[in-house]
C-alpha cells in the first residue's frame, strides 16, 4: 500500500514522503510540502483521510482514496476516464 | 449483423504507407476493400497515387484525421456502410484507413471503438505502422508522433529494405525495444505477405511473458513491460484496475492488453485490449491458448513505473477480497 501511494504521487508529479504511521497500525502518513496526511485504515475496510485531526475523506476502497488523494495534491494532474467500446474483441 | 474488420496504415510521412496500400489493392485477395484516404493540406494528392476503383476510395481533406477530421471519419465510414448497404457501391468486405503522417492513431482508433453509429458495424482489426529503414532511426529520434505510431502498432512493416539494412544500423533493434510484440515485416515497393497484416487484434503469441524481460524496454521515453500474477484475480479486481489506471494514468498509457485469470472464470480467461482509456468488452475464451495459465498484461506506455501498476493490482485485489470475505 506505502508502495501503491508513492508511486502515486510520482505519477502526479508530486513531492512528497510516503510512511508507515506508528500511532495507527495499517495507516500511513504523507508528508506533502510541508504538511501532513494520514491515511487510517477503517474497519472492517476502507480508509479514512485525517488532516489536523479532522477526518475530510472517507472511502471504501483505494480508488476512491486515490482520486481524493490526487483532487487534493495535484488538482492540475490530467484525469482520465475509462471508457468500454462497443466493438467485440474477437 | 456481421461486424466489418477495418484496418489502420498509420506511419510518418514518407514512410511508404500509399505504395503499401496501393500495393495491397492489387492483391485479388483483397479486392474488395474500401478505403479512406486522410490528406493533410487542401488539395489531396494520395488518393490518385492508390489504384482502385474510384468508388471505394474516400478521401478527407483539409486536416489530420486524429484532430480536426475525427467527425469526418465517422461520418464517412458511416457514409460508406450505408451506400454498401444500399448496393450503390459493390460489397466490400474490409475498411482500410491511411492516416496522414503526422497522425497520432490513438484518436482514431477511439472513434472507431467507440462512436455508436459506426462501433456495431465495424471491428477494429490491426493498426499497421510503416517504417522507412533508410530513415525510420533518424525519425525516431526527432518526431514523437512516429514513435507512438510504431508503438501503438499491431504489426510493423519496416520498408525500402532494399536501400538500407534496418538490423545493420540498429532500426530492428529500436523497433524490437519500443514494441517488442509487434511483428516486424519487411517491404519493398509495398511487397508484403497480405495474410498476415490482417490477422487480427488478438494474437495469443503477444502474451508471451519472455518477449518483456529484457531491461532495454525503454526507448524514446516509451516503455514496455509485462505485468504477472500466478493466482486467479477477482472479476471486480479487474473491473477497478482498469478504471484506476485509466484515471490516473491518462494519456500515458499508450497500449494495454492482456489474458487475465479471473476467479469467477475458472479455465476460461479473459481477454482485455485498449488504446489508452478506450477498452474493448472484455472478451472470454473458451480456453488457455498456451501451456501458461496466469495472468499476463503487456503494457506500452510513456513512462509509467511497472512496479508501480503491479503493486496496484495487488492491493485493489486484496481489498476486494477482503470486501468478499467481510
Amino acid at each position: 500500500m506505502a508502495c501503491v501511494l508513492s508511486g502515486a504521487l510520482r505519477l502526479w508529479d508530486v513531492a512528497g514522503t510516503v510512511e508507515h504511521d506508528d500511532e495507527q497500525p495499517g495507516g500511513f502518513v504523507l508528508a506533502v510540502r510541508g504538511t501532513e496526511m494520514r491515511i487510517v485504515a477503517r474497519a472492517p475496510h476502507g480508509w479514512l483521510i485525517v488532516r489536523g485531526g479532522e477526518t475530510f475523506g472517507v472511502h471504501a476502497g483505494l480508488p476512491g482514496l486515490l482520486r481524493q488523494l490526487r483532487e487534493e495534491l495535484a488538482p492540475h494532474a490530467k484525469v482520465g476516464r475509462l471508457i468500454i467500446g462497443a466493438q467485440s474483441l474477437l | 449483423m456481421t461486424a466489418l474488420p477495418v484496418s489502420v496504415i498509420t506511419g510518418f510521412l514518407g514512410s511508404g504507407k500509399t505504395t503499401l496500400l496501393s500495393r495491397l489493392l492489387r492483391d485479388p485477395a483483397f479486392e474488395r476493400t474500401a478505403v479512406i484516404i486522410n490528406e493533410f493540406g487542401a488539395v489531396g494528392l494520395d488518393h490518385l497515387l492508390v489504384e482502385s476503383s474510384d468508388e471505394q476510395i474516400l478521401t478527407l481533406e483539409g486536416g489530420c484525421v486524429c484532430c480536426t477530421v475525427r467527425g469526418d471519419l465517422v461520418r464517412t465510414a458511416g457514409d460508406l456502410l450505408a451506400r454498401r448497404a444500399s448496393g450503390s457501391i459493390p460489397p466490400f468486405e474490409r475498411i482500410v484507413i491511411e492516416t496522414t503522417g503526422l497522425a497520432d492513431p490513438a484518436p482514431i482508433v477511439h472513434a472507431l471503438m467507440t462512436d455508436r453509429d459506426i462501433a456495431d458495424a465495424l471491428r477494429l482489426e490491426s493498426v499497421i505502422a510503416t517504417v522507412d529503414a533508410v530513415t525510420g532511426a533518424g525519425t525516431l529520434d526527432a518526431h514523437p508522433e512516429s514513435v507512438k505510431q510504431a508503438a501503438l502498432a499491431d504489426r510493423i512493416i519496416i520498408t525500402k529494405t532494399d536501400l538500407a539494412d534496418p538490423a545493420a544500423n540498429g532500426l530492428a533493434e529500436r523497433l524490437q525495444a519500443l514494441n517488442p510484440a509487434a511483428p516486424k515485416l519487411t517491404a519493398v515497393h509495398g511487397a508484403v505477405d497480405a495474410t498476415r497484416l490482417f490477422q487480427g487484434a488478438y494474437d495469443p503469441a503477444r502474451y508471451n511473458p519472455a518477449l518483456y524481460e529484457s531491461p532495454a524496454h525503454r526507448h524514446c521515453g516509451i516503455n514496455t513491460f509485462c505485468l504477472r500474477r500466478e493466482r486467479p484475480l477477482h472479476a471486480a479486481t479487474l473491473s477497478l484496475f482498469l478504471q484506476v489506471a485509466a484515471e490516473h494514468c491518462g494519456a500515458k498509457l499508450l497500449r494495454l492488453k492482456g489474458l487475465v485469470d479471473v476467479v469467477e472464470s475458472p479455465g476460461r480467461p479473459a481477454v482485455i485490449h485498449g488504446v489508452q482509456h478506450v477498452f474493448h468488452p472484455p472478451a472470454w475464451l473458451d480456453a488457455w491458448p498456451d501451456e501458461e495459465r496466469s495472468t499476463r498484461i503487456v503494457v506500452i506506455s510513456q513512462g509509467l513505473d511497472a512496479q508501480w501498476l503491479q503493486d496496484l493490482l495487488e492491493v485493489l485485489d486484496d481489498e476486494v477480497k477482503a470486501c468478499s470475505i467481510s
